[in-house]
């Protein structure tokens, strides 16, 4: 589905040049759910924005389902990216719009032949009653839900995630993380998750690839059944954490 | 004491034709200049903003250009833009002196320019990860400004605009000069030239109660807009 292969990516400033990206190979399968986690810094978000070509690599080929990005036009680039959905680590919702002009956006810059209804997908994000409501309303949970519905009303192939609950509380990081479980297990589309918040990578992803300095030092396959743990509400854990000696 | 009431109610009663129709000469000044802004100031503005480094139409000749013209409009001494554009307004317009609409043309000029500017601003006050979000959706550039650069500083366009107009109010207070009228050119004719100071005081509260009027508008549209 994804093909990377020898990505280089460095930016310059006047002091310095940061090389955020050195010489990365890596291939995701479709249908697949792949975690990228690193420090800040590691070169994990650029890693994801080169997959919908946000961030133009320097050198090295980014391969969507053999179609090489790098070699597009832009309008052969943006029939690309109306099949790839993005949620943000800070929503990045509209505030003058409402949470279903907000959900409806990308209907509105393409023709999508068989989208999911505002309806629907705001029934699967559990928002169907903020409907009418302003981002500005809304707590930081359902404001990262709308930004998934957004994401997910044009039934996306591949659904990449820039830390999508760094911004969040564990709680809410818990409604995010199930939300998109729930997404991935009813469309069965291809997720890339970039966090650096290990326990979201090990709920959500089959695979995951370890970043540090602009590299992927390994590629570990994530054993899913010692996470299946129970959510606790966030006092019964805070009195835990804290009571803990 | 009051004796003065009735006398300067008879002048203001004298004076209230040349009154109006000096605050009629105001109005067509400013329809042209907040109507060149909206049409050709917001692209104007809005080509600034996107043709900068680092933005979705990044082009450093055409950005290096828009910026030269608009600081040179902005900074010519607004008298002297007046006078140097006459040849041209009698070419295009066959008079330039005496007329408001004749006196509408440097005012467009600085309207352009002027609102140029507070595009420019509010357009970088939208968080960049809006853009972002557009990009990755694969939104052409005119989607881009349209469905989301404008819809998120929208209220912001408006407060600009209204310091826009405000500005072009004090701008027509000048255009007595090739005869364009306008109740500035009335204070100063009538009431200072004259002697008329009651009148002249009248009009400049009359330009006061026109700036207030556009500033509550301007603020009530705004909040209204705003949904952030």
């Amino acid at each position: 589905m994804i093909e990377l292969r020898d990505i280089t990516k460095t930016f310059s400033s006047r002091q310095e040049n940061l090389l955020a990206l050195n010489a990365v190979d890596l291939s995701i399968d479709t249908g697949e759910a792949f975690g990228v986690i690193g420090e800040s810094g590691a070169g994990k978000s650029t890693l994801l924005r080169m997959v919908n070509m946000l961030e133009r690599p320097d050198s090295g080929t980014v391969k969507v389902d053999q179609t090489d990005l790098t070699t597009l036009s832009k309008k052969e680039l943006r029939q690309e990216q109306k099949q790839i959905g993005m949620v943000f680590q800070q929503f990045n919702l509209l505030n003058n719009l409402t949470v279903a002009d907000n959900v409806k956006l990308p209907l509105t810059l393409h023709d999508y032949a068989d989208p999911l209804t505002l309806d629907d997908v705001l029934a699967f994000v559990g928002l169907s009653d903020k409907k009418h409501s302003y981002p500005q309303e809304l707590s930081g949970g359902q404001k990262q839900r709308v930004g998934i519905a957004r994401a997910l009303i044009t039934r996306p192939k591949l659904l990449l995630c820039d830390e999508p609950t760094s911004a969040l509380d564990q709680n809410t990081t818990e409604e995010v993380v199930a939300v998109l479980k729930k997404a991935h297990q009813e469309f069965k589309m291809t997720i890339v998750v970039v966090t650096h918040e290990l326990p979201v990578v090990k709920s959500l992803c089959n695979r995951a690839a370890l970043m540090e300095a602009g590299e992927i030092r390994q590629i570990v396959k994530i054993n899913r059944s010692s996470s299946e743990k129970t959510i606790k509400p966030y006092l019964d854990r805070a009195r835990e954490v804290l009571a803990d000696d | 004491m009051t004796e003065w009431l009735p006398v300067y109610l008879e002048r203001l009663v004298d004076f209230t034709p040349r009154l109006l129709e000096s605050l009629w000469e105001t109005g067509i000044m400013l329809f042209f200049a907040m109507i060149a802004a909206v049409l050709l100031g917001l692209p104007v503005g809005t080509l600034l903003y996107m043709t900068a480094d680092g933005r979705p139409m990044a082009n450093r000749l055409a950005n290096r250009i828009l910026n030269v013209l608009v600081n040179a409009i902005r900074s010519f001494p607004f008298l002297l833009l007046v006078i140097a554009m006459q040849p041209f307004i009698r070419q295009v317009y066959g008079r330039a002196t005496g007329d408001p609409i004749a006196a509408s043309f440097p005012m467009v000029v600085i309207a352009i320019a002027l609102y140029a500017r507070f595009v420019e601003q509010s357009l970088m006050e939208v968080p960049k990860g809006i853009t972002e979000t557009a990009q990755s959706m694969g939104a052409t550039n005119r989607q881009l400004v349209f469905k989301f650069l404008y819809v998120e500083a929208r209220s912001s366009l408006v407060i600009g605009f209204t310091t826009a107009v405000i500005s072009f109010v004090s701008y027509s207070t000048i255009m007595g000069v090739v005869g364009g009228g306008g109740i500035g050119d009335f204070a100063i004719r009538f009431g200072y030239q004259r002697f008329e100071t009651d009148i002249m005081y009248t009009a400049i509260v009359l330009i006061i109660l026109l700036v207030e009027l556009f500033q509550w508008l301007g603020l009530k549209l705004a909040r209204k807009l705003d949904k952030r």
